[in-house]
């Protein structure tokens, strides 16, 4: 729970640290690849699916945290 | 003069008010119907099958397409309707009912119908997005059901975006009342010694699993190359967390052996609650027009005693507008449950106990290689449906305790001209 919270801070900081910075839209080219998008595609369904049932971890990916299925 | 200063004044008014009246050009979340077709081949072999306490095959196959369709409703609104099924066919369940075939093994698949199932699952989900499209908010329902699972679930969402769309929180809530059906193990269901049922010694009184998830999550752009997000999810579960037909068997007690099959002396044991906290970020650098740098970290921890590492890189290479290569690699461990014991090693006095090797110490490695073809101008279609991308995924995954398995999944993405 400490390793958990020490991790959330440093990332806030790091964040913050940087959130001075404003790209503009039209500046924006090289964010709005489909590669840059900060969540999986779609063909990675089944991939979270089975890493959910087969490991004990889950969440903070935008897949299962939980619940919906007999898995871990 | 005052005339010319009163009908001037009259006219500048109406000029703001229709200013303000004039519609505005406002760009459609999602301009028209998006539809993909999803599907995935799953192969498993291992040799710590939970249903044989720890021992015996793990062999399992799985086949899931589903499909994801996004139907613009308005310019500000997006229904999805996210459906699939997952059939497979599992040695280790089979051995529930292990003396149904020629020959009771824990590495033989039993040929009851408990080998295999059809799991189907079905999201109905609204968003909603303002004008200026900074805040998004959004609602959903899911369903699934298999033979002795049923779930229900409900979801709340939402993103508000500032500093020039540059910065982003979100929030989301969900919950799902999930019901088993209890299924043990044969030889478990009536106890010779009590002469009784073991369903009527009332071993698992309570047969929901509720499940309560909260997720915070914030991303940022960090330079025109660069974006960083992290993610926060908070879950807490209640009611029956173990599987009713995972076999245990006890040091301290005699192992009763029929054919080659270990007769299991107990059902797995879990604590009725579980509290679970994951924090995850992603970092994602533009390094030029052929590479692209991906990469992901999550701790996660809970109250069962387990501490997780998982790390991932993936570097997208395009090899050409229309062909894009995915190498990857992802690291995972975790540490021990404090409820799992090896086969053969837990304690009949003891409260919890569980030979889920998913739940045990181990280190994983994973190893991913897909390639998309993109054609954003649709040139194939059919009927009025053009191909926007085709995607080809194979991933291999292999457990330092044993259990290694790969998937093949592909996918379809199709819009509506």
């Amino acid at each position: 729970m400490k390793t958990a919270i020490k991790i959330f801070c440093a990332f806030c900081v790091i964040t913050q640290l940087t959130s001075c910075v404003v790209v503009k839209e039209y500046e924006k080219v090289n964010i709005n690849d489909p590669d840059m998008a900060l969540s999986d595609k779609a063909v990675k369904k089944g991939e979270s699916n089975a890493l959910a049932y087969r490991e004990a971890a889950s969440g903070a990916n935008g897949g299962k945290t939980g619940g919906g299925c007999g898995c871990n | 003069m005052k005339s010319t200063f009163l009908i001037s004044f009259i006219f500048f008014s109406f000029a703001i008010y229709a200013q303000d009246t004039i519609p505005t050009y406002k760009k459609r979340v999602l301009e028209t119907t998006e539809v993909d077709i999803v599907a995935s081949y799953y192969s498993q072999d291992g040799d710590n099958a939970a249903v044989t306490g720890g021992r015996g095959t793990e062999e399992l196959t799985d086949f899931a397409p589903s499909i994801i369709i996004a139907i613009p409703l308005n310019a500000d609104d997006v229904f999805t309707i996210d459906a699939g099924v997952s059939a497979y066919t599992s040695a280790s369940s089979s051995n529930v009912d292990a003396f149904d075939g020629d020959t009771a093994d824990p590495f033989v698949a039993s040929s009851g119908a408990s080998g295999s199932d059809l799991w189907a699952n079905g999201v109905f989900s609204y968003s909603h997005s303002s004008d200026d499209r900074n805040k998004v908010w959004g609602a959903k329902v899911s369903v699934s059901s298999e033979y002795d699972y049923f779930s229900l679930g409900f979801g709340a969402n939402y993103t508000y975006l500032f500093n020039e769309k540059n910065t982003e929180i979100s929030a989301n809530a969900n919950v799902y009342l999930d019901q088993w059906t209890r299924i043990y193990p044969e030889e478990l269901r009536f106890d010779i010694e009590n002469e009784t049922d073991f369903e009527d010694l009332d071993p698992l009184p309570n047969t929901n699993r509720n499940s309560y998830s909260l997720g915070l999550g914030f991303s940022q752009i960090l330079s025109k190359n660069s974006q960083a997000s992290l993610s926060l999810d908070l879950v807490q579960q209640e009611g029956l967390l173990s599987t009713p037909f995972h076999r245990v068997y006890f040091s301290d007690k005699p192992d009763i052996f029929v054919e080659n099959f270990q007769l299991g002396d107990d059902i797995e044991r879990l604590p009725d609650t579980r509290f679970k906290i994951a924090i995850g970020g992603r970092l994602n650098y533009y390094i030029n027009e052929t590479f692209v740098l991906r990469t992901y970290y999550r701790y996660y921890t809970d109250d069962w005693g387990i501490d997780s590492h998982t790390a991932s890189i993936e570097v997208p290479i395009k090899l050409s507008s229309k062909f894009t290569l995915y190498p990857s690699y992802r690291f995972y461990n975790q540490t021990a449950s404090d409820y799992f014991y090896e086969y053969n090693t837990a304690l009949s006095t003891d409260d919890f106990y569980t030979s889920d090797y998913d739940l045990s110490k181990f280190t994983a490695h994973q190893y991913g290689l897909g390639v998309t073809y993109t054609d954003i101008f649709t040139n194939f279609k059919i009927s009025k449906w053009g191909l926007k991308s085709i995607d080809l995924k194979f991933d291999q995954y292999s457990r330092d305790s044993g259990l290694n398995f790969f998937l093949i999944s592909t996918g379809l993405k199709f819009v509506h001209d």
